[in-house]
Order: structure tokens, then C-alpha cells, then sequence
């Protein structure tokens, strides 16, 4: 409708695109508003000012999907908006349970979004119980009990198309107790006008016309269907009676059942098996303009199978905290800074053009051109790198994006839990890819599932042991060189290291030998193996055995490490490492085997010349003696099994590679020197090939093979051996073995 | 009964050739002596091989990956996929790539694949009954033999083959 003057080819697609990003922005902003609310209520004050914000948010969130026809969440909005008014005017208290519903509506809007794009169904039976759970708070207001907006039974859809002043009107008709009734009438196109004013007139003495919508259905081409909304006092047999027509029907719109028919609304189950069954699978949604009957039907179903109250999202359903969309909001002074340098290189490029016109028509000597492109080389050079730093800071967000959801987890877990968690974050400003923060939070939510699952004891064993009754999760964030580094701890029970490897054990995870000879760290490193798990019972939350291998994996797809530290009785942490971004990495090009390879800089601490007679061969492996610490080191033409090709060489180097903090020196034939590259996944018949992160062209139609550190280093330094650490008693152990082995 | 269902499937050629009997084309490669032959519109296009980057601790049938127009190729040796002259390994840790060598360039379950072949030798268009079942072969074929061709008026007998085993099951 809109469209037309525009010629901007991309219309409807990218308005919806934009509406997706928009409402996720909201619905993010309101889950850290909420969160911000729960703090404040915790200290027993209500902030005044965030309620006003999370209601200012909703409706702007009802406008934007009535817009878009998403009304679902349109409906979803307005109940909300109906709770939020009710809050602000202090007609209602914000409690516990009240915020536990606001935050269910805020993972259903997320559902719905992704509903909306067609991604999964529509969480109908969901959205519905927590409707009704909402017309029954706003049916538990202090004061005179008026009846509200929320107790009809109106379209959701309805909402989105409504005017404010409509929707003013409705509202005030209904506080004075008016009933609601729909009209449906049908008229002519040529005489629409009049006959609507006719309707119009005569329904006055009766009511009040709230508004009128066409409803697009069943009519032909000649004739318009309307159904109009009217507030009256009167019962519908009598509105029956005076306005009558050929093609009008009346039918009064039912009111839902509530809980002012109950005592109260109960608040919602502590634990997760009282969880009341789920919803009838075909549970009468509210969608469109209902028929008659289906009004009817809904209200006696509601009758007899009270909804479930409170309890319309579970945790199962809020499988991922992947956003809805993969936009990144940009600063325009940054766009400003690309575009001055495609500007840039447009000059570049026109230069080239006139070079080589000179050059054909042979107005310039060969020297000129060469001495001419080198000057234009470097300047392309040097518009190219500052274009790909500048797409680069581009793709660049705040972790804080993945941290707010991980608030509301806290938040959710914590209390179906039925322990008090807080969670504290520090270094949310922290910037890393957008790809890469997305690929994060699952990772994150579970190692904050396993902390609360099994690291915050339950309040009674803290109040014993001493500690404060509120469980601590410290989720830090904090960049180190070319890496960000993020740390999940928590003031728990922490691991003891007897039960895991019990656990390990009986589980087959290792054997009763191999577990003798494990270290401590070791020891916790075994709760990342699949299948793992100390829990007994398997709880909605963890324990089934899934988590930690999956977060272990998940960060080594990213190129990072995940390492774990505890303390039996203090806690546990566990610390993620990881690169910056995926997209252009900094590599060192090496030579191993006489073929090219590239390490990515971001692992690489140090490079320089092997001497071989620092070398050491301990146990079964070699250890090279570096500022007289041990580094264990790994030939890596010996571990990729490769026949040398070309003369060998007496000089070797080692590149000391380190990831979190662990070293390895990995020995190659030459150092090449740096290079910026885009680096490209294997295929999937490569996918079981161990210690490469990928390949990269080098031009001249070679590839070279990306080496995956972290997994390197885990292959070579975590075979369930020692383990040698670049300080302390591992050195001495080294020095007192090494002459057994030679001996 | 499903050979013909699926050759039916392919409209274009089952129209075209109506009268003649269904044709499809094949492409047909030398490999250690023998011919064999791929359906061509599975091949995108055939490479002068460039140099292959050898992916250390890979399946042995890969030879290594090559880069087209930016993409990544996984490139499979066809001989060691077929276990060819196992013996000569021994002796030759790494056959040279011969001067004819040609490489496939085709997408197996989207990934793109090259497959290295001794040479390549002629398109054969083939109607249905130029082409034997496996079974004319005894029961305990490999996958990925999908047929076997004897195109009328030539003495040369094909190995048709089915690409996805190929990748899928090495």
C-alpha cells in the first residue's frame, strides 16, 4: 500500500527484517528492566520510573506489531500494557509473582517472534494461560473491583488496529461497566456511507460505538462486511431489537472466567513437579475475529479446566538464547569512516584507470608506470587495511547483549530452584564479534545452569556452613591481547575431586588405572566429557549428563578453551577463553614439512630459533628449556606424520603457542612471516581430522591449512599424562625424572 | 521398477528423447585402465589439476584441498578411493599427479568435492537399455557402482558410478 513511490526494490522483506530487529531490541530491553525491577523489589522498593519505562516499551512494542499484523504479540502487549497501567497507578502490587509473569511474557515474546518468523510454531496453549493469568491479576486490584479490558473477550489482533482513542474509550466504557457487544453487519459499497450513518444513529440511544473494522472475510466484490464493536448497558436481546437490518448479527462478547471466582491467584509452583499438566494441545486460542460458538466454547472450557496459572513457559521451552536476528546496530559515524575510505579508494582506482590508458596509448616509460603503481599500491594497501579494521569494529558488540539474558536465567533458575542466586557482572562493555557472542550464550547459560544446579548450595547448608544465604555468580568479562577472557564463578559447594573421578569411573569415562594417575586439574577437566554427570536424579536443570561437554565443544568451535578451578567448600570457576572474531584473523606463516601453514597470532606468545641442545626428552615427550622454565614442545612434521620434502635443514624454529594458560612450543621448519587472512571451514569429509581450524588461500593458487592451537595443545599436553606447567613443581618433578629416563 | 521411476523423474531428457529411449549423458574418465563414468550434469566443471594442499592426519582418500574462486575443495584420489594399486604406495608415498590428470569438480551433499582421475575421455550418451544393473556383477558390489555401460557399437564397457557413497561411506 505504501509501496510505489519508493523504487527501493527491497519493500516488504527488509520493513520486516527491521521489524524483527526493533522488537527484539525491545523485548531485550525490557528483560534487563525487569531485571532492574527484581533487584529494586529484593531491597523492598518498587522503582517507579523502570515500571513506567517497561510500560512505555510495551506499548510501543503493541504499536509496532499491530503494524506488522503480528497479533499475537500485539494481544500479548495489550493485556501486558492493561497489567503495567494497573501497576503504575498503584491499582495493583508489584510482587514476586506478578514479576515472575511479566518475565514469562517476555520469553513468550521472544517465542513469538520466532513463531512469527515461521521458525517454530506458535506457543498458543502458552500465550493463552498466561492471559488469562494476567486478567486475573488485574481482577485482584485494590479498591472497588472494576472490570477490565483483559476480562473480554476481544481478538488479540484487535489491539493492534484500535486508535488511542478508541482504546481510551473502551477502556472507560468498561470501567463504568458497560457490557461489550459485536456487530456484524454487512452492507453495500454504493450505500455504505449512508447506512452506516443510519446504523450509527440508531445505536446511539442504546450504547456507545467504540469502533468500526472491516473484516475481509466472506464478501464479494459489491459488499463490505464490518464488525463494529459497541459498549451498552443493555442486554443483547434488546439491542436485538431495536437495530435490525438484513445482513446484521449481534452477539454479546463473552467475558473469561477469572480468579475473582477463586480465592486468589495461587503463586506460582515452587518446584517443577507440581508442575500442572500442560494445556489441552487444541486449547481455544483467541485468534482473528472469533465466531460465535468458539466464544462460548472457550468460556465453558475455561470453566471446567481451570488454565494453568503462571506456569506458561517453562524452562525446557527456552532452548536458546540465540537472537532472533543477526542484526548489528551500528554507530553511523563508524559507516561515515568506511565510506570516506571507499571514497579513498575510488581515487585509488581512478588512478589505476589513467596509469594504465597512459600506458597503453605509450605516454610513459615503463619506470614511470612501475615507480606510479608502487605509489598506488601502497596507498591501496594502506585504504584496504584501515577498510577491514573498519568492518571489523563494525561487526563488533558488547557482551552485555549476552549477559542481560543470562540476568533473567539467573532469575528463573534460581527461583524454580527455589535457591537465592544472584548474579554480578562485571566488564559487560567488553566488545567481541557479534557472530561469537551469539555462539556464546548458549555456552554461558549452561555453565550458569550447572552453577546453580550444582554449585550454590540450598540456603539451609550455607546458613550452616556460614556462608550468606545469597548465592553469588561473578560472570567477568575482561579482554587479554587478542583474546577476551570470561570467567563464570560461583560461591558454591565446589568439586570434589574424589567424587568426580568416582563418578568418572563408574560412568567409564576413564578407567580405575588411568584415574590413579591423574592430576588435580585433570581431575575437573573430566566434567567435560560427554556422558559425565555426579548427579544421582537428573533434574529439569542439569545432571542429565548434557551441558559441559556441549559447552566444551561449543567454545572450541569458536577457537577457544574452556578451563575449570575448584575449591571444595569455596566454589567453582571456570574460564573462557576466546579470540576476539572469527571473520580475518592475523596468522604466522610457518613452514613444516616443507609446506606452508598459518598459526593465528592470537595464540602465538613468542617465536626463536630451536637449540636443540636445550631439548630434553622426559617420560615420552620433549621439553625444551626456555628462560630456564620447562616448555613442553611438539614436532609438528613427527605429529602430522608427513615424509620431509626437500633437503633438511639444520635450523629449526619453535613457536610457543598459549591458550588460557597453557604452553606449547611448536616446532616448525621456517617462520614465513605475518599475514591477514580470511580463514574457511574444512569440508564435512575432513570434519574428523584433528588440529586444523580451517584453510586459507595465499594467493598464488596455494592453500594453507590454519592450525587449531587449542586443540593442539589439548591433544599433546591433556593425553591424561603429566602435565607440565611453565613454573613451579612441575619443573622439579621435570629435573629429578630426567636422568631415570636417560639412564 | 524404481530405475525407471527415477530416470522418468528427469523430465527434460525423458521428453527430448522420447522416441530414441530415455538417453542420459555420462562423462567418461580413465582410471588406472579402466572407464568410468559419471552422470555430467554432476560435474561442474573439470580442473587442470593446481597444487593440492596435502591435509595431514586426513582420510587417506582425500588427497588434499584446493581453493576454486574462493571456495574450499576437498579434493578425493579416486585410485586410493578404489583401492588401485595399494602395492605401489609403498614404494611411492605420494603419486605424482601425471600430466593428463583432470580433476571433477562436483557437489556431494553440499559439499564441493573434487574427484582426481587419470584422464578424462568422452561424453557417452546412454539410452536405458545400454545400461546393465550392478547385480550383472554378483551380489557384493560396492556402493558406489551404479551400473554397468555398454554403449551400442563400441566395444567399451563403463563403471557407472553413484558419487554420494563415494564421499559418504569411504
Amino acid at each position: 500500500m505504501i509501496e510505489g513511490g519508493g523504487g527501493r526494490g527491497d519493500g516488504p522483506d527488509k520493513a520486516r527484517d527491521e521489524f524483527f530487529s526493533e522488537a527484539q531490541e525491545l523485548v531485550e530491553a525490557l528483560g534487563r528492566d525487569l531485571v532492574g525491577l527484581d533487584e529494586a523489589l529484593r531491597k523492598g522498593q518498587v522503582d517507579a520510573e523502570l515500571v513506567n519505562e517497561v510500560f512505555r516499551g510495551v506499548h510501543t512494542l503493541k504499536g509496532l506489531s499491530g503494524l506488522f499484523g503480528a497479533t499475537r504479540v500485539a494481544g500479548l502487549s495489550h493485556q501486558l500494557e492493561d497489567a503495567l497501567d494497573d501497576l503504575r497507578l498503584g491499582r495493583i502490587d508489584l510482587t514476586t509473582s506478578v514479576l515472575d509473569l511479566l518475565f514469562q511474557a517476555v520469553s513468550l515474546y521472544t517465542r513469538l517472534l520466532v513463531a512469527e518468523k515461521g521458525e517454530a510454531p506458535e506457543p498458543i496453549a502458552e500465550v493463552d494461560a498466561l492471559l488469562v493469568a494476567f486478567s486475573a491479576l488485574s481482577s485482584r486490584r485494590a479498591g472497588p473491583r472494576a472490570p477490565t479490558v483483559a476480562e473480554y473477550d476481544l481478538p488479540p489482533g484487535l489491539f493492534g488496529v484500535l486508535t488511542e482513542y478508541e482504546e481510551h474509550r473502551l477502556r472507560t466504557t468498561i470501567q463504568q461497566g458497560l457490557g461489550l457487544h459485536r456487530i456484524r453487519v454487512r452492507f453495500s459499497l454504493s450505500t455504505i456511507d449512508s447506512a452506516l450513518d443510519e446504523l450509527k444513529a440508531s445505536a446511539k440511544p442504546h450504547g456507545e460505538i467504540i469502533t468500526y473494522l472491516p473484516t475481509g472475510t466472506g464478501v464479494d466484490a459489491e459488499t463490505i462486511e464490518l464488525e463494529i464493536l459497541l459498549a451498552s448497558n443493555e442486554s443483547v436481546d434488546k439491542l436485538r431489537a431495536v437495530l435490525t437490518g438484513p445482513n446484521l448479527s449481534i452477539e454479546e462478547v463473552a467475558r473469561r472466567t477469572h480468579a475473582s471466582d477463586r480465592p486468589s491467584l495461587p503463586a506460582p509452583p515452587p518446584s517443577i513437579e507440581s508442575r500442572p499438566p500442560a494445556s489441552p494441545p487444541n486449547a481455544p486460542a483467541a485468534r482473528g475475529v472469533s465466531a460465535p460458538d468458539e466464544a462460548g466454547a472457550r468460556t465453558a472450557m475455561a470453566a471446567v479446566s481451570p488454565p494453568a496459572p503462571a506456569r506458561g513457559v517453562s524452562l525446557a521451552a527456552e532452548m536458546s538464547l540465540r537472537s532472533i536476528t543477526q542484526t548489528v546496530r551500528v554507530d553511523i559515524r563508524k559507516l561515515d569512516t568506511l565510506m570516506t575510505i571507499v571514497g579513498e579508494l575510488a581515487i585509488v582506482k581512478t588512478a589505476i584507470a589513467r596509469l594504465s590508458d597512459r600506458a597503453r596509448n605509450r605516454a610513459v616509460g615503463s619506470r614511470e608506470i612501475a615507480i606510479e603503481l608502487q605509489r598506488l599500491n601502497r596507498s591501496f594497501e594502506r585504504q584496504l587495511a584501515q577498510m577491514q579494521g573498519g568492518i571489523l569494529e563494525v561487526r563488533m558488540v558488547p557482551l552485555g547483549q549476552a549477559f542481560d539474558k543470562l540476568a533473567r536465567i539467573v532469575r528463573q533458575l534460581s527461583r524454580e530452584h527455589g535457591k537465592d542466586v544472584r548474579l554480578v557482572a562485571t566488564g559487560a562493555e567488553t566488545e567481541i564479534d557479534k557472530l561469537i557472542v551469539e555462539e556464546l550464550s548458549d555456552p554461558l547459560m549452561h555453565m550458569i545452569r550447572n552453577a546453580i544446579d550444582h554449585g550454590i548450595e540450598p540456603r539451609e547448608e550455607r546458613l550452616r556452613v556460614g556462608k550468606p544465604t545469597v548465592g553469588t555468580i561473578a560472570l567477568n568479562a575482561f579482554q587479554k591481547g587478542n583474546q577476551v577472557v570470561i570467567e563464570v564463578e560461583d560461591d558454591g559447594a565446589g568439586m570434589d575431586p574424589a567424587a568426580i573421578v568416582d563418578a568418572a569411573i563408574r560412568r567409564g569415562v576413564v578407567s580405575a588405572e588411568e584415574a590413579q594417575e591423574l592430576a588435580v586439574r585433570d581431575v575437573f577437566a573430566l566434567v567435560f566429557m560427554p556422558g559425565f554427570t555426579t548427579k544421582q536424579v537428573a533434574t529439569d536443570l542439569s545432571g542429565r549428563g548434557v551441558g559441559l561437554d556441549v559447552v566444551k565443544t561449543n567454545i572450541a568451535k569458536l577457537g577457544g578453551v574452556v578451563d575449570i578451578a575448584s575449591d571444595l567448600g569455596i566454589g567453582t570457576k571456570m574460564t573462557i577463553t576466546l579470540p576476539i572474531t572469527l571473520a580475518i584473523i592475523n596468522v604466522l606463516l610457518v613452514n613444516i614439512g616443507g609446506r606452508p601453514f598459518a598459526i593465528p597470532l592470537a595464540s602465538v606468545d613468542e617465536a626463536m630459533a630451536l637449540d636443540e641442545a636445550h631439548v630434553r626428552a622426559i617420560e615420552s615427550r620433549e621439553v625444551l628449556t626456555v628462560r630456564g622454565a620447562s616448555l613442553p614442545i611438539c614436532r609438528l612434521e613427527r605429529l602430522f606424520g608427513m615424509q620431509p620434502r626437500g633437503a633438511a635443514k639444520g635450523r629449526a624454529f619453535v613457536v610457543i603457542a598459549q591458550v588460557a594458560d597453557r604452553r606449547l612450543g611448536l616446532v616448525v621448519d621456517d617462520l614465513v612471516g605475518q599475514r591477514d587472512i580470511v580463514i574457511k571451514p574444512l569440508g564435512k569429509s575432513l570434519s574428523g581430522t584433528r588440529g586444523f581450524a580451517g584453510a586459507t588461500e595465499l594467493g598464488d593458487q596455494r592453500v594453507a591449512l590454519v592450525l587449531d592451537v587449542a586443540a593442539l595443545i589439548e591433544e599433546v599436553l591433556a593425553t591424561g599424562e603429566t602435565r607440565f606447567l611453565v613454573h613451579g613443581d612441575a619443573q622439579e618433578s621435570s629435573r629429578r625424572r630426567a636422568p631415570q629416563r636417560r639412564a | 521398477m524404481a530405475q525407471v521411476v527415477k530416470i522418468r523423474a528427469d523430465g527434460r531428457a525423458g521428453r527430448r528423447t522420447a522416441d530414441a529411449g530415455k538417453r542420459t549423458e555420462y562423462l567418461g574418465f580413465g582410471l588406472a585402465g579402466e572407464t568410468y563414468a559419471v552422470p555430467i550434469e554432476q560435474v561442474a566443471a573439470i580442473l587442470k589439476p593446481p597444487p593440492i594442499t596435502e591435509v595431514p592426519r586426513g582420510p587417506h582418500t582425500v588427497r588434499g584441498i584446493i581453493s576454486v574462486r574462493g571456495k574450499l575443495v576437498t579434493i578425493i584420489d579416486l585410485r586410493r578411493r578404489f583401492h588401485i594399486e595399494e602395492e605401489l604406495r609403498f614404494v611411492l608415498a605420494e603419486a605424482p599427479i601425471e600430466r593428463k590428470a583432470r580433476i571433477l569438480l562436483t557437489e556431494v551433499a553440499g559439499e564441493p568435492i573434487g574427484l582426481l582421475v587419470d584422464e578424462v575421455r568422452q561424453v557417452w550418451r546412454l539410452a536405458e537399455n545400454e545400461i546393465e544393473p550392478t547385480q550383472v556383477l554378483g551380489n557384493d558390489q560396492p556402493p558406489y557402482i551404479a551400473g554397468i555401460g555398454r554403449p551400442a557399437g563400441a566395444t567399451e564397457v563403463l563403471i557407472l558410478l553413484d558419487l554420494r557413497p563415494i564421499v559418504e561411506s569411504p
